[in-house]
């Protein structure tokens, strides 16, 4: 087991139903929410924010309560979680928030003002002492296993196997506690303008410069690529044809 | 009248199409030209360069390779990178990674390659020092990258937030100057002006481009890190058949030729590969739905996409857009998926795939290769 001093805490944002633009609790927070409550009994569950109806689901999905960093609005949510979570060993988050910018840049830049290490795309979180160990998520079924010195903030990715339980029971027990406000830095002047996405967004491509007979041979001349043809020999021959292509590019590793 | 009327001169200068088609030249007059027959039309013309003279600034492009190739995402950082430069301005690649692709069709000016460090690795405080020796170097006015899952995403925002720079990331327009990406969800278009680190989404850059990079090889940056906090303890994979056909490497595919299900079956176990089908095989209950490839049924993005019997339909073909080697076994020479496929062998599907389970016992291959976790 885990020695019982370290100290876990799990960032929680308030989501968006994509359907219905409805604010619910984020997917990808209930998941380090619940990787968290795995890890240790005793979970710090925090919000920079208001406090929305919709962190209740939080309380459903296994936080004891959830404390409330006031946040002015417009002010960075950076400095009163980097404030709160210091000396803590793990602090866990989603990958990419749900509403919002959603940029997916807060877990690096609160690594970078706790100076701690940061590991992203988590699927699974061992703790081994003072050392985590992470699966962490890679495309066409690869998985990766990285270890890291705590403490570390660790950003789960969306396809964690996980499967938080939403007890209302706990719902009813738990709160949500509001802490003293911090100083919060202003944001810069924001240069996003935002506007309802309506359009789709126009792809970048080269300016058609030529002109009548070229642009038509353009339009005819197919970038046909058609691979080689291998129509002769013995089917063991077609084999090795085959294995051969896929040796050459590597694609096979024996 | 009638002598007023513009008369078609069936003499009009034509050239011949790769088909051997009469092809008209839309708005010459005359005669029919000969020198144009001389060049046939369907050679590709050397592209021109981009690059006018030595450079004045720079646009850096990161990304790191599998299997020695980038992927069809990095084309697409690169070709954004050139297609928003000046003349002036040179595209600087640096590749984490092996690579033996040329990359200038995709308008890389200087191109770096760090071999030991693909996605394989993962030594975010190294590949992060020398990202930063080669940003420095070039004093880039914007650093571009693909933001995807293999570490570029990852290394994108750590550079980001090492510069203390702006970021953009998702992005899913480019203008000159200017950037586009998705905020509450996907429900908001969020534009401003282009930061130094832009991380753009898959497919939002066309990469057919009609002029060509210099392709120069450069030195790679040398900084070292020192041991950091991170330790890579290797990559697992998981067995094919029990990922997702989107998510698989390899996939098997079975079409309305394969009549034999357990060889085909057995092909694939031996390439460590996912089985899918065509539509006609699923309809025929040899396959259950959740196989099927193509418009109605699953897009896949395997790097190797081998097709027994199938004839390649483009509602198929719409399934297996994103696959970089296919490869194609059919009776038939002619069928379509031999356009689309890299290596096509004519021949039964069932003799071939005997065949190739022969070869591959005979080898004497551990066939467990490829799911040792
Ligand atoms: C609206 C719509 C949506 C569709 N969506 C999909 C979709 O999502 N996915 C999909 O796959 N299809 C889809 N289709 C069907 C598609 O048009 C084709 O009919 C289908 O893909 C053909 O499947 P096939 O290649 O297996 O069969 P066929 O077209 O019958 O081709 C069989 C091929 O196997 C070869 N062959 C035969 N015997 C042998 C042998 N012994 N050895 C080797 N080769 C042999 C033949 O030469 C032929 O090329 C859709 C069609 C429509 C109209």
């Amino acid at each position: 087991m885990m020695p019982p001093q370290l100290k876990i805490a799990a960032l929680v944002s308030v989501g968006r139903n994509p359907a219905s633009g409805a604010p619910r609790a984020a997917r990808n927070d209930v998941l380090a929410l619940d990787a968290a409550l795995a890890l240790a009994p005793e979970v710090s569950v925090l919000h920079a924010g208001d406090a929305a109806p919709a962190l209740y689901d939080y309380l459903a999905y296994g936080a004891a309560n959830v404390e409330v960093l006031p946040l002015p609005a417009g002010a960075d949510a950076l400095a009163p979680l980097a404030a709160r979570v210091a000396g803590y060993d793990l602090i866990l988050c989603g990958q990419r928030a749900e509403a919002g910018q959603g940029s997916g840049t807060l877990p690096y830049r609160l690594a970078k003002a706790l100076n701690m290490p940061v590991v992203s795309a988590a699927l699974e979180i061992t703790l081994l002492g003072d050392e985590a160990e992470i699966v962490q998520f890679l495309p066409k079924g690869q998985r990766r296993v990285v270890r890291v010195s705590l403490p570390a903030v660790i950003a789960l990715h969306p396809l964690a196997p996980r499967a938080p339980r939403y007890v209302y029971a706990s719902l009813r027990a738990g709160r949500l506690l509001s802490a003293p406000a911090l100083v919060a830095a202003p944001l810069p002047a924001s240069p996003w303008q935002s506007e309802p996405a309506v359009k789709k967004p126009q792809r970048l491509k080269p300016l058609e410069t030529r002109q009548g007979h070229a642009r038509l041979l353009g339009a005819i001349a197919t970038e046909s690529k058609g691979g080689a043809l291998v129509r002769e020999g013995s089917a063991a021959e077609k084999a090795r044809a085959i294995l051969d292509y896929l040796r050459t590019n590597r694609l096979i590793e024996f | 009248m009638n002598q007023e009327r513009k008369r078609l001169d069936p003499r009009r200068p034509f050239v011949l199409s790769p088909a051997g088609l009469r092809r008209i030249i839309l708005g010459a007059t005359g005669g029919f030209d000969a020198s144009l027959l001389a060049a046939p039309a369907h050679t590709p013309a050397a592209k021109p360069l981009r690059l006018k003279g030595d450079p004045a600034g720079y646009l850096l492009v990161a990304a790191h390779s599998q299997r020695g190739m980038l992927d069809a995402h990095a084309h697409q950082a690169i070709a954004a990178a050139a297609l928003l430069a000046s003349p002036q301005q040179a595209v600087a690649v640096l590749v984490f990674g092996g690579l033996n692709e040329d990359l200038r069709a995709y308008g890389a000016d200087l191109v770096a390659v760090l071999p030991g460090a693909d996605e394989q690795g993962f030594a975010p405080e190294q590949e992060l020092a020398s990202l930063c020796e080669f940003v420095t170097r070039y004093a880039p006015a914007h650093v571009f990258m693909p933001d995807n899952d293999i570490g570029d995403g990852d290394l994108g925002r750590r550079l980001a937030v090492h510069l203390e720079a702006e970021v953009a990331t998702h992005v899913v327009e480019l203008k000159p100057g200017a950037v586009a990406m998705y905020w509450q969800g996907g429900a908001a278009l969020a534009r401003g002006p282009m930061p130094l680190v832009v991380l753009i989404a898959p497919d939002v850059v066309e990469t057919g481009l009609p002029f060509s990079g210099a392709g120069e090889t450069v030195a790679p940056p040398a900084a070292q890190a020192p041991p950091g906090r991170y330790q890579n303890r290797g990559l697992r994979e998981i067995a094919a058949s029990a990922l997702a056909l989107e998510e698989a490497d390899f996939i098997v595919a079975a079409g309305n030729g394969v009549a034999d299900i357990p060889t085909l079956e057995a092909v694939a176990a031996a390439f460590g590969a996912a089985v899918g089908a065509s539509r006609v095989a699923v309809d025929e209950g040899k396959f259950t739905r959740d196989k099927q490839i193509g418009a109605t049924g699953k897009t896949v993005s395997a790097s190797t996409y081998l097709a027994v019997g199938i004839s390649g339909a483009v509602q198929h073909l719409q399934g297996i857009k994103a696959c970089r080697h296919v490869i194609a076994i059919n009776s038939d020479a002619s069928a379509p998926i031999t356009k689309r496929a890299d290596l096509s062998v004519v021949g039964d599907a069932q003799e071939v795939m005997t065949a190739l389970l022969a070869e591959l016992a005979q080898r004497n291959w551990p066939d467990t290769a490829r799911e040792s976790v």
